[in-house]
């Protein structure tokens, strides 16, 4: 039959199909539903979703400009049993980083006692020496973590890179399944997919509970640096479904180490600062003395315990690329426990003799530079050009802290839309954990990137990604507020050819995700 | 032995309009640590404010103030008692592997690199590793200060306050903040972990006779600690033991992380009103 998926053919691990070609059992109800779909009913839910994009305004800039975030039309399928894994791996790691950064701004243990050698602090550029001794309102540094896990040729998903400085994208998560909705309702109606409406209520909650002791009713507000951030979308996004005000730096001031926001009737205390503003910029005191996007002043405010500063000035010394190469011991050292989700196999390059191995053969590696982000400086070796991998050789052999090197990870694939057909892309997840100093919570979903270039590997949108809507599938009922009943497709014409209620049936130990939102 | 000594420093800037939404950080009390003992301290600002104090980093006692009235002149002014640490012991005949070892190496890490104002040049390297001959690091490290002391030349108001060390070895001139600064690139490219210290220095030396109960007019002044098995201090810009005229108020890597007084506000340049320093020995 003309089937979308003729000619699929995955190099990688896919998402969809197992080795023999057939679907993975979870994934067995979404292809026969694509099954009786044509190129011609595709192409009519490609406009549908184009004109929601858009008319949502889903946005991020980038080079200048402003784009639409592509959004993939075939959902990315975790069933229950790995997302209890992924669940139990990601709460793992926000603690043991949690931890870890209470203690480099503390107590440095950690240091004392070998674990992680004092220079690899002393020369993190995302170290900040303003920021010891500063102790959180609840405890909690990492209010909100983004986890980038990717799954590699054996179907191993390990980590990629921890954000616990200002992650972004819990907006996409939202907004794709509403657009998902809009453009497919059928296809939840035969699948039991966890909400994720209820993401940013928990990130609210978690805001809240991390104000200054004693105040009750706590004044919320997310500072952004303004429209010509990439993700301004997201912070007035953000902002309006929370209820808060979106501020900019000009918008704050700090008197006597207190923090407040103008408004139209007077100065209004603020008691957490949901910023969106990094580190460098936050406060021209102690950072950037030339920022006009932060607030001077605040982090003396944090210091004195009237404002908590979310997430923590600081964290980045946790996300560092060499710090990462360290966690797995941080997990062992703070929890006592093993890591539930390995690294991505990883090289340091301040170690003489392995500098002089990856640089032997840089062209078969991976490399990042240690505090960058976005997928800037990336060097693929086996996809670089003679030039890129020469200017990346400088540049390594004249900072080797400033690098790591890892093995290429052929990423697993998933089927996105290619033209008329179905074709395999390479997809990473980053799940969103939130900490609200009582438990961590993995949001069940997450933003699975996609590398919409035919044999790409960078997912990052300004390199050229879209993301795909991601289900997690349980074998529970789902309360119905999705899918969003706001103008469906007229005719939903997708039905399961099966009522395969997913992934129970062959995993039947599995009753219950730990985290039911409240 | 160890003098009790009263300090009054007074700092500030004057604007030429006023000036409003001004943040500051004063580091301008001495420290209680190694010996030395600060009995009372003070900070009085003009226009009046109401100080957070906390300790920094490096341990240092920081008053952040903020000022919101406009104010075309502000003023900070710590007075303190110290009873300083003395001179201490010199430090144990430890030999370079004890002092160098990849273990020190790491826990000192900070204090053995560049930093903004300690530059790395080819030639105070070379010069660094021709001290390294010397039996014993501390005696290296002493050959060392002097030959900073002798590579400048003391004058006032030739170098500023971001005047790197190798600007200063390039002008052959400066003040005690640019002795430090090339003292400690030696040091450091030597591989002897090595900080700023800031304070005083009580000008006269003399016996409790002729020192006691006199105010003089003092002044800020910077000298170095290395690591030899201990903190050892010297002071390259006077080549004087540092004994009981030092009072200590901060370390750090460098300049950048002891400023007295710091800050950002809204406004014209500022001018500095200067430093004034009065120094009574009370005992």
């Amino acid at each position: 039959m003309g089937s979308l998926f003729d000619s699929y053919h995955s190099v990688a691990y896919d998402e969809m199909f197992a080795g023999d070609g057939a679907p993975h059992p979870h994934t067995k109800a979404l292809f026969d539903a694509l099954q009786l779909l044509s190129s011609a009913d595709l192409e009519e839910r490609v406009g549908v979703l184009q004109r929601s994009l858009r008319d949502q305004g889903i946005t991020f800039s980038h080079a200048g400009q402003e784009w639409i975030f592509p959004l993939d039309l075939i959902p990315r399928l975790i069933p229950t049993a790995e997302w209890e894994l992924i669940e139990a791996g990601v709460i793992q790691r926000v603690r043991a980083l949690e931890a870890f950064l209470a203690d480099i701004y503390g107590a440095r243990t950690v240091l004392a006692d070998g674990i992680v050698p004092q220079a690899v602090i002393a020369s993190s550029t995302n170290f900040y020496r303003a920021a010891a001794g500063l102790e959180p309102a609840n405890g909690v540094r990492v209010h909100i973590a983004g986890i980038d896990l990717i799954r590699d040729g054996e179907g191993v998903l390990r980590v990629l890179e921890d954000n616990v400085r200002v992650p972004s994208g819990i907006s996409y998560v939202v907004e794709n399944r509403r657009t998902m909705a809009r453009v497919f309702p059928g296809l939840f109606l035969e699948q039991r997919v966890q909400p994720v409406a209820q993401h940013i209520a928990l990130l609210f909650a978690a805001l809240r509970s991390s104000a200054p002791a004693g105040v009750d009713d706590p004044t919320v507000v997310l500072l952004t640096p303004g429209v010509y951030n990439s993700a301004y979308f997201e912070h007035a996004f953000l902002a309006r479904k929370m209820g808060i005000e979106l501020v900019e730096g000009r918008d704050l001031f700090c008197r006597d180490n207190v923090l407040y926001m103008r408004t139209t009737s007077g100065e209004r205390r603020v008691h957490v600062l949901y910023r969106r503003v990094d580190d460098d910029y936050l406060d021209p005191v102690h950072f950037r003395s030339g920022s006009v996007v932060g607030c001077p002043g605040v982090l003396n405010a944090a210091r004195a315990g009237n404002v908590t500063i979310a997430n923590a000035v600081g964290n980045g010394v946790a996300d560092d690329k060499l710090i990462y190469t360290y966690v797995p011991a941080l997990i062992e050292y703070y929890l006592g426990e093993k890591p539930a989700l390995p690294n991505v196999p990883t090289y340091r390059l301040d170690e003489p003799e392995v500098l002089e191995d990856c640089i032997a053969r840089i062209d078969q590696l991976v490399l990042k530079p240690v505090d960058g982000s976005g997928g800037y400086g990336l060097l693929i070796g086996p996809q670089a050009s003679e030039e890129e991998i020469e200017s990346t050789r400088a540049q390594v052999l004249e900072n080797p802290r400033g690098w790591i090197a890892q093995e290429v990870v052929m990423l697993s694939t998933s089927p996105s839309l290619d033209g008329e057909k179905l074709a395999p892309r390479h997809v990473d997840l980053r799940p969103f954990a939130i900490n609200d100093g009582g438990q961590v919570r993995v949001l069940p979903g997450g933003l699975t990137r996609v590398a919409l270039r035919e044999g790409s590997l960078v997912v990052n949108s300004s390199q050229g990604g879209g993301s795909k809507d991601t289900w997690v599938l349980t074998s529970r009922p789902v309360r119905g507020d999705e899918p969003d009943p706001v103008a469906p497709m007229p005719t939903p014409a997708v039905k399961a050819s099966a009522p395969d209620l997913g992934p129970q049936s062959d995993q039947p130990q599995q009753q219950q995700q730990g985290c039911a939102p409240c | 032995m160890s003098w009790r000594i009263a300090v009054r420093h007074r700092t500030g800037y004057v604007y030429s309009t006023a000036v409003r939404a001004s943040y500051n950080e004063a580091r301008m009390t001495p420290a209680s640590s190694r010996g030395q003992q600060t009995l009372e301290s003070r900070l009085e600002v003009t226009p009046g404010t109401r100080p957070l104090r906390y300790v920094d980093y490096w341990g240092t006692v920081v008053d952040a103030f903020d000022v919101h009235v406009p104010h075309s002149e502000l003023v900070v002014t710590a007075s303190s008692v110290v009873e300083t640490a003395g001179q201490l012991d010199p430090p144990p005949p430890i030999g370079w592997d004890a002092v160098t070892s990849a273990e020190v190496a790491d826990r000192y890490a900070e204090l053995l690199g560049a930093s903004r104002y300690v530059c790395f040049e080819p030639e105070v390297t070379s010069t660094g590793a021709s001290f390294a001959a010397a039996a014993l690091p501390a005696d290296a490290a002493l050959q060392a200060v002097a030959w900073s002391h002798e590579q400048l030349g003391y004058e006032r108001g030739s170098t500023g306050v971001h005047t790197t060390s190798a600007e200063a070895r390039a002008a052959g001139k400066g003040v005690c903040q640019d002795y430090t600064h090339l003292t400690l690139a030696v040091l450091r490219a030597m591989g002897l972990p090595a900080r700023y210290v800031s304070g005083y220095l009580y000008p006269t030396a003399g016996d409790a006779d002729t020192t006691v109960g006199v105010s003089t007019s003092g002044e800020s002044h910077a000298w170095v600690e290395f690591w030899a098995g201990q903190w050892v201090p010297a002071d390259p810009t006077s080549l004087a033991a540092v004994g009981e005229r030092h009072v200590v108020v901060a370390r750090g890597r460098d300049y950048a992380d002891v400023r007295p007084l710091s800050g950002v506000y809204h406004g014209p340049p500022a001018e500095s009103l200067g430093v004034e320093v009065e120094l009574t020995r009370l005992r």
